[in-house]
């Protein structure tokens, strides 16, 4: 029995009766009831004298409250306790808990310093538990605790929406209305107006070159997997370039680093041969798994390129350090090069080394610029939409936030976060 | 003669190049080196961690481009074994399982530590968000055993490591998208504290997370290892790396230099 | 129905996957992650598939002789010789093996040596080649043609200086006097921190609108280039 346990019962503060399953009153554990104990007398007496020597010392933590922890998978509950005082002398928090008040072990602790909140993540779902939080303040020589009273039977349970992240959902919503309704704006058959891309209309240039030279042209399509939407968009690309090529019987090569990539390409670029009404110039063997290993795949086609001599060489896709040791090589080789890529950091190589270069975002513009389909444009317009609607929240913050009106970075806090 | 200045032959380049890696390899010069802010960062955070506290260290570089995050690696390895923090390194590339494990096995054995103890190599698996995503829930869903086939659950050091919970810091030492990756689904979804040390070459692109604070601390390139090495004392191959990179950069500023020379009196003769 | 039962599956699973974003239940998630596994378990067949086609296309490349079909063989040389001393460590337990002290896996020390002494300076090598392109493509590109070009070059000049030590070293022998140190590094932190970190965000912003607008194409079933055509 801790001293301050006999303090508490000198003062006749008792846990509250549990008001659920019928539970006896009972103090927490380590306590003993005063009706049973045949030490009631020696209790009372030390009691007492506790009493009078710690009447100024350890306060138990009040207002403690367990809470099914919100926005959660239903495997944690949260307890709060109001801060203690500086000078109170606790120096660490003991958490017990138990699915009955008999049952209370400890199952963790919370140094006085931190905030007075404790996530336990070790409940399962669906069971009733109570709580104590026990104040200890510890010296060399001593130790004190307090007990908290009982907390209410509380269960774990998980919620199917998060609400906190309302704001990301609204912000997601937004887009994709703004995506959609464009798409169903292009679909109604209105015209719809697209920037030149200077990239995208030399494809036709390359394509040209590369016939009259006779030469062949290389589609290289980067390091990116076919989950990769960059990889995604070049496919799409390497669609429209495929069409063309089967009309002026270019030969097309296609090294690829991903063999689920190769197996998607090979299938795309023998139905544009289809669709085209040229099956017999299409060869299978001219797209190739070449390796995965970024450094080998470089060295490959850097190979091919001095070997083959392309007269035109497609670079778009997902690129990293190797981007460089493609594109220079093309360049040493004379060849029209059209580089294309989302990956940022890779762009200035491309700029250095390459014709033209798509630059982000040009790159998933592609398909409609190519296409002309009235549904590919529509989400194109989308994407400008989306861009509008972020500039102006942006504009929108930066004259709110010196007026000391916060609730637009607020808002954006809550999407990012 | 001003017309072959502006179209050298890049093979001449090339040796220039060359030259200007061999010398200062052969000849070594030392150079003051200044700490930046993130590479001072990230040497804090690791420097007031707990010893016991554990941090998790990606090897997320293959042979290819190892020889910038290699020196950051062992710098890294040597400051937490001197602080008694644990490591625990994992891979999402299946090339750098080797290298991480001639590493780890180098500096443990320099610094006294113990396998099991005080490093634990878990290696690779196939999958890469998937892996990060798992491990978040719990370590072994992902990896059973060890890299040497040990299971973890006969492995002293991983009794009380069971997801990112118990893990303080993890390192991305990077030569690709891997960060982004660890930022994305770590960070985002399991609170994880991160920072990166990242090849030369990408190093602009860790910026943005590191204003956001998604990243703690950024060791960039061969100049983030040098940092890290007077930070610690300990001179090794990322010191004799940045002093030789000077002159490789001195080099391309001169060209650079001359180049424009050469194109403002070709301009000029044209105007005149 | 090739087309509509993978255009069906990847609606659903696109709705789906959206909504466990924002559904914490342990449900959810728990679906989320066993979609996870489902990939895990693919992954490795799509290395069988990369197997098979480079078997498939050096193989034709011997039969018909094509133009440098020699080093066909070195592929094939190459790739038993890693299979062979790297995957059988069944084989460790076997008494003929441990007689001989030959071991198989990873860390056996024929795989290390062909790691470390073939794998490693072949890679390293074709990386270091960036340092030969970049110094050769810096010095065609860097050209004041324009303003916005001689901007370029300035910052780069600057960057690339205060990358390296030796650009501290000239500032501070030359500004030695002055009270300003290290001037090169922090222009080059500046410039990464404010020129540079705006229009990378601008790019980010671009393609990340760039990516919601693909993948929902992808989930209505407008763009279908992965199922390989139209």
């Amino acid at each position: 029995m801790t001293v301050n346990n006999r303090f508490q019962l000198r003062l006749g503060r008792m846990p509250p009766e549990p008001r659920r399953r019928g539970l006896k009153p009972r103090l927490p554990m380590g306590s003993y009831s005063i009706c049973v104990h045949p030490m009631l007398l020696i209790c009372l007496v030390c009691g007492l004298c506790a009493g009078v020597a710690f009447a100024q010392g350890l306060a138990p933590p009040t207002n403690v409250t367990a809470k099914d922890t919100p926005n959660d998978d239903g495997k944690s509950i949260t307890l709060t306790w109001d801060a203690a005082a500086e000078d109170s002398g606790i120096t660490v928090y003991q958490i017990l808990r138990g699915t009955t008040p008999e049952t209370l072990a400890e199952i963790g602790a919370l140094d006085s310093a931190e905030k007075p909140t404790y996530v336990d993540a070790s409940v399962e779902t669906g069971i009733d538990y109570v709580y104590v939080v026990r104040a200890v303040s510890k010296t060399e020589a001593t130790e004190e605790t307090a007990d908290s009273e009982i907390t209410e039977p509380v269960q774990a349970t998980g919620q199917w929406f998060h609400t906190g992240k309302i704001p990301l959902f609204c912000a997601m919503l937004i887009f994709s209305a703004a995506i959609v309704g464009n798409i169903y704006y292009a679909r109604s058959g209105k015209e719809i107006f697209v920037r030149r891309i200077p990239g995208l209309e030399a494809v036709d240039e390359a394509l040209g070159r590369a016939t009259e030279m006779g030469r062949s042209i290389l589609y290289v399509l980067g390091l990116g997997g076919v989950s990769d939407p960059a990889t995604i968009a070049s496919m799409t690309i390497l669609g429209q370039v495929a069409r063309q090529t089967a009309d002026y019987e270019t030969p097309l090569r296609v090294p690829c680093n991903d063999p689920i990539v190769l197996n998607v390409v090979r299938e795309m670029v023998k139905t544009a041969y289809l669709n085209e009404g040229r099956p017999d110039a299409y060869t299978e063997e001219n797209i190739f798994f070449l390796t995965d290993s970024q450094f080998a795949y470089a060295a490959g086609v850097d190979g091919i390129m001095i070997r083959e001599k392309p007269a035109a060489v497609f670079l778009q896709g997902t690129f990293y350090a190797e981007s460089l040791i493609l594109a220079e090589t093309g360049n040493s080789i004379g060849a029209i090069q059209i580089a294309g890529t989302t990956s940022e950091h890779q762009l200035p190589f491309f700029i250095a080394a390459c014709d033209y270069t798509l630059i982000g975002e040009e790159l998933y513009a592609a398909t409609a610029y190519l296409s002309k389909e009235p549904m590919f444009l529509g989400s194109l317009r989308g994407q400008d939409w989306g861009k509008v609607i972020i500039f102006g929240v942006l504009v929108l913050g930066l004259v709110l936030e010196p007026l000391g009106i916060n609730w637009v970075t607020t808002f954006l806090q809550k999407v990012v976060n | 003669m001003l017309e072959k200045i502006m179209n050298m032959d890049r093979r001449i380049v090339f040796i220039l190049a060359g030259l200007a890696v061999v010398i200062p390899t052969l000849l070594p010069v030392s150079l003051p080196i200044t700490v930046s802010e993130p590479t001072q960062k990230l040497y804090d955070y690791i420097d007031a961690l707990e010893p016991g506290s554990t941090l998790m260290m990606a090897f997320d570089y293959g042979p290819s481009s190892l020889a910038e995050p290699e020196p950051m690696a062992e710098a890294v390895l040597k400051h937490c074994f001197d602080k008694k923090v644990k490591v625990v390194g994992v891979t999402l590339l299946i090339d750098a399982v080797t290298l991480a494990d001639q590493l780890m096995q180098k500096v443990a054995e320099e610094k006294g530590a113990v396998y099991g103890e005080d490093y634990v190599l878990l290696g690779y698996r196939p999958g890469g968000f998937q892996v990060i995503l798992g491990m978040g829930s719990e370590i072994a869903s992902i990896f059973d055993n060890d890299y040497a086939g040990k299971p973890l659950s006969e492995i002293p050091m991983m009794e009380n490591i069971t997801n990112y919970e118990q893990i303080s810091l993890l390192l991305d030492l990077a030569s690709g998208s891997t960060v982004e990756l660890w930022i994305t689904y770590a960070n985002a979804k399991y609170d994880l504290t991160i920072a990166a040390g990242v090849t030369g070459v990408i190093v602009s692109q860790m910026y943005p997370y590191l204003q956001t604070g998604q990243l703690v601390g950024l060791l960039p390139g061969f100049l983030g290892a040098a940092q890290y090495e007077k930070l610690i004392n300990s001179s090794g191959k990322g010191t004799a790396g940045i002093n030789t990179e000077s002159f490789v950069h001195l080099l391309i500023v001169g060209l650079v230099i001359i180049g424009n020379i050469a194109y403002f009196m070709t301009r000029q003769r044209g105007e005149s | 129905m090739k087309r509509q039962v993978p255009l069906v599956l990847c609606f659903l699973f696109g709705i789906v996957m959206i909504l466990t974003e924002f559904s914490p239940h342990s449900d959810s998630q728990e679906l989320y992650k066993e979609v996870g596994r489902w990939y895990l378990v693919i992954t490795p067949f799509a290395y069988v598939i990369g197997v098979m086609t480079l078997v498939q296309v050096h193989g034709t490349r011997i039969r018909r002789r094509a133009e440098y079909w020699q080093y066909s063989y070195v592929v094939f040389a190459g790739m038993i010789l890693m299979v062979v001393v790297g995957m059988p460590t069944f084989l460790n337990q076997t008494p003929f093996f441990q007689a001989r002290g030959i071991s198989f896996g990873l860390q056996s020390p024929v795989f290390e040596w062909l790691f470390e002494y073939v794998q490693v300076p072949m890679e390293a090598t074709t990386f270091s080649l960036l340092a030969f392109f970049i110094a050769s493509a810096a010095y065609r590109a860097f050209r004041a043609r324009t303003f916005e070009a001689t901007l370029l070059l300035i910052s780069a000049l600057i960057v690339m200086m205060g990358n390296v030590p030796i650009g501290d070293y000239i500032w501070n022998t030359v500004m030695g006097e002055t009270p300003w140190t290290d001037g090169t590094s922090w222009a080059r932190q500046w410039i990464l921190d404010n020129p540079n970190l705006a229009a990378r965000r601008g790019i980010i912003l671009g393609v990340a609108l760039g990516v919601i607008s693909q993948s929902i194409r992808i989930i209505l079933g407008i763009e279908r280039s992965y199922l390989g055509g139209d």
